[in-house]
């Protein structure tokens, strides 16, 4: 996909030269960022003063020349994040609303409306009128009427965003069940690390309108400069582990990592799903050379150091204990401790430090 | 007896015209109203004030404007009456003095509906390749049709109640342009209360149920 | 309410409505334009006329100044029946009016009216500078038909400078009728033939005809109209005999 475009906005002018092509691409930046303007922009719903969008070679906007698809042609599936189904429609009508146009660049795969609802698990809802639907069953039927116009490329505008924790990881396994199936390309706007792990081959870091830095996202989100370029600037540690036990007088529960490693995190009420995910900021972990005594850090399990990168006075260090860790120092702990390549450190983590997803 | 035959007659006559008047600006109060709901465009700020203006400049004002305009000294006026369409003391005039008085009315009521569509719906529905006449038919419309309704029948009361225009533009003519308003402002100027209080009565009766219907209708719309 | 209703409805009224607007084209319909006081007497007149003519009369009522404006723009009036000069001379220096076919025809009296149950003892325009009259009303002597002529009375009798604190500019004859009969002021000035309307005023005193203003109703035919013969016919039967014991009948004053 190639897209290149020019947008003044209120503060900044969004600037994107890029060209890739994946399944899924995410779209990864802070709010403010210009994310949602880039969809409005690729839909064709938003006016740019200059660029060029082009999607498996149609050209869908081209400033210099002239051409401007209005958005009824560009074969574009929009999920919003609210899902903005029709509410006057039923599920049904609201489904098939797109699926009798014309598209000159239609998906290779068939696409049967009755393969759709399986596979989002929405086809007893089609007589539901859509103010009784629940958040999750919402944004299903707005991928799935997405879908069914069958378009080129599909967008989705945080779609997660609006769902409580739980049910986002509901609908996750759904998101990645329409990249598998359908083999639409996918346009994925998030700031949700965990999305674009799970979902994306992609990723573009947008900060402030500008592109700071796009590849595969397990190692572009990590390198340095791109996280200390993040003006939230936080990094969290994000880990699938299993459920063991909770002790709601200790207060905590412990948990196992995927190699193995127990944790120890706040207490919580032992969950459905054994599955869970938990995270701990880069801030928010120490290192010690020696094992520490005394201390109230009921976290403490032996590692290596594989990477270091410095700017500005802050390290960040990757640190391999059974699990890759980020740990965010000053510059000045790493020369105190003399910490460097394959040194074998401690890690320290409060309990209270890890938070489930 | 004060319920004469004369009395349905100006009733009916004031029913047919106002209904009339309420179905004529109907179209064109909806398009203007889209357009001020949805679009920006040069000397927009201009066409709400003029818009606006029959609303709040005295009726006998406006009713002079049309006068001017429709009348046989002006050039238009002129052209109509060559074809033989005729205006002033004619039962036309009474129709587009109620439609150009309840006209703001109907296109304020109607434009607040419209942007309480969310665009967002509109936009969507443009992706999955719903044409502009689609998009508003089918999506804009239905969403919005409370408060058109509620515009129509807030714009049909007004009409309704419509005299300074009506008088100047149409004249008072028993029987050809004489509305309620007009009917009772006669029998209150000879003297003829009771029959005035009748018609009054009327009057009141068919405002109030407008209204309560139009106000009803408000109250009931769901806020999307 | 399903749509289809609504729409049936629609159809329905506007078929009643186009039904019942079709004129009749055959005989020809005068139309006339007169000033409010003389709706009662023009209807009298009116209904004799077309008992014995082809012809339709119809009526157009309001304020005079609105019906020289309405005619000035080219309203398709016959015959304008005005209740004061000033108006039928606008007309007539804008070329609107049938040359020679001007006539002055009626006249008014001027009269002062107190509220029915009144105890006060006016009998003279002198005794409204009484103490006991608080407020007078009077239809707006700047503008006003009646007003302007009580004003111009009153000052020929010396007395406009002495009353005018009192007096309380109101719309039109109708609104004096209703201050006077509402108590909110002693007395009101009106013309004989208005006080009839009203049954809860009486008239306390009648300005002579000779002292009186010079109250002139006038009467023309219009220049544009399209139906000369038969406006012509009506104008002389208003100022023949017929038309002229039903103004009296009214309380006009007939000028012979």
């Amino acid at each position: 996909m190639l897209l290149r475009c020019r947008i003044p906005l209120a503060h900044f002018e969004l600037d994107i030269d890029v060209s890739f092509d994946a399944r899924v691409t995410s779209i990864f930046g802070p709010s403010g960022s210009g994310k949602t303007t880039l969809l409005d922009a690729i839909a064709g719903l938003r006016a740019i003063a200059a660029g060029e969008i082009a999607v498996n070679g149609s050209i869908l906007f081209s400033s210099a020349r002239g051409i401007n698809r209005p958005p009824q042609h560009r074969g574009i599936g929009y999920v919003p994040q609210e899902g903005a189904l029709f509410p006057h429609l039923s599920v049904r009508k609201n489904i098939l609303f797109g699926a009798e146009r014309d598209t000159d660049a239609g998906t290779s795969h068939h696409l049967s409306m009755d393969h759709v609802l399986k596979v989002l698990e929405i086809s007893r809802l089609l007589s539901r009128p859509v103010t009784q639907l629940s958040g999750g069953e919402a944004q299903r039927v707005a991928l799935a009427r997405a879908i069914l116009s069958r378009p080129q490329l599909l967008l989705l505008d945080e779609p997660l965003a609006a769902l409580d924790i739980g049910l986002k990881e509901r609908i996750l396994p759904y998101l990645a069940r329409v990249r598998d199936e359908f083999g639409i390309p996918m346009i994925y706007v998030t700031h949700n690390l965990t999305e674009v792990l799970t979902l994306a081959d992609w990723v573009l870091v947008l900060q402030q309108g500008k592109l700071v830095a796009q590849g595969v996202p397990k190692e572009t989100l990590r390198s340095a400069n791109t996280l200390l370029q993040l003006p939230d600037d936080r990094f969290d540690n994000v880990f699938a582990v299993t459920f063991m036990r909770s002790d709601r007088e200790l207060g905590n529960t412990q948990v196992r990592s995927a190699s193995g490693t127990e944790l120890l995190i706040p207490y919580l009420p032992p969950p459905l799903d054994p599955k869970l995910q938990i995270r701990v900021s880069a801030d928010d972990i120490l290192i010690a050379t020696e094992r520490p005594a005394g201390i109230s850090a009921a976290n403490v399990f032996q590692g290596t150091i594989r990477g270091i990168e410095a700017l500005n006075g802050e390290v960040m260090l990757t640190v391999l204990a059974g699990d890759e860790f980020l740990v965010r120092l000053t510059s000045a702990a790493v020369i105190r401790l003399r910490l460097d390549q394959d040194t074998r450190v401690f890690l320290i983590i409060k309990t209270r430090s890890f938070r489930v997803l | 007896m004060i319920f004469s035959v004369e009395t349905w007659q100006i009733t009916i006559f004031s029913l047919g015209v106002g209904l009339a008047s309420t179905l004529l600006i109907l179209p064109f109060g909806i398009v203007l109203a889209w357009l001020f709901a949805r679009k920006e465009w040069p000397l927009k700020s201009v066409a709400e004030t003029i818009v606006l203006l029959p609303l709040v400049m005295p009726p006998v004002s406006t009713g002079l404007i049309l006068l001017k305009i429709f009348g046989r000294r002006s050039p238009f006026g002129q052209w109509l009456y060559n074809r033989g369409i005729e205006i002033v003391f004619n039962w036309k005039g009474v129709l587009i003095a109620m439609a150009v008085m309840s006209f703001p009315l109907l296109v304020r009521s109607v434009r607040t509906s419209f942007s309480e569509v969310n665009p967002r719906l509109e936009q969507i529905a443009a992706t999955l390749g719903a044409s502009a006449l689609k998009v508003f038919f089918v999506i804009t419309v239905p969403l919005a049709y409370k408060g058109i309704v509620a515009g129509a029948l807030l714009a049909f009361a007004r009409a309704l109640g419509e005299f300074g225009a009506t008088i100047l533009l149409a004249g008072n003519i028993p029987g050809k342009t004489q509305t309620l308003s007009l009917a009772i402002f006669n029998f209150v100027q000879t003297g003829k209360d009771s029959e005035a209080y009748a018609l009054l009565g009327i009057t009141v009766i068919l405002a109030f149920t407008f209204v309560w219907f139009s106000e009803w209708l408000l109250r009931t719309r769901k806020t999307v | 309410m399903s749509t289809n209703k609504i729409i049936c409805f629609i159809l329905l009224m506007a078929l009643l409505f186009f039904s019942g607007m079709r004129n009749a084209a055959n005989a020809d319909e005068i139309l006339v334009a007169a000033a409010a006081s003389l709706t009662d007497a023009l209807k009298d007149i009116g209904k004799a006329y077309q008992a014995k003519s082809k012809h339709k009369i119809l009526l157009t009522l309001g304020p005079s100044n609105f019906l020289a404006r309405q005619i000035d723009e080219g309203a398709p009036a016959d015959m304008f029946f005005s209740a004061d000069l000033a108006q039928m001379d606008l007309l007539e220096k804008n070329g609107r009016l049938e040359p020679g076919s001007r006539k002055n025809l009626l006249s008014n009296q001027l009269v002062i009216v107190v509220p029915a149950d009144s105890k006060l003892a006016i009998a003279s325009p002198k005794d409204l500078l009484k103490s006991d009259v608080k407020k007078i009303a009077l239809a707006d002597p700047a503008a006003v038909p009646v007003g302007v002529y009580t004003s111009k009375y009153l000052a020929d009798e010396g007395l406009w400078d002495k009353m005018k604190p009192k007096i309380v500019p109101v719309l039109d004859v109708r609104a004096t009728l209703a201050s006077v009969e509402s108590g909110n002021v002693e007395a009101g000035f009106v013309y004989k033939t208005d006080a009839a309307i009203s049954k809860k005023v009486k008239i306390v005193f009648e300005v002579p005809i000779e002292k009186g203003p010079k109250i002139t109703y006038p009467v023309a035919l219009i220049k544009e109209s399209k139906k000369k013969e038969a406006a012509r016919d009506f104008m002389n039967y208003v100022s023949g005999a017929a038309g002229k014991s039903a103004f009296k009948k009214y309380g006009f004053v007939v000028f012979e």
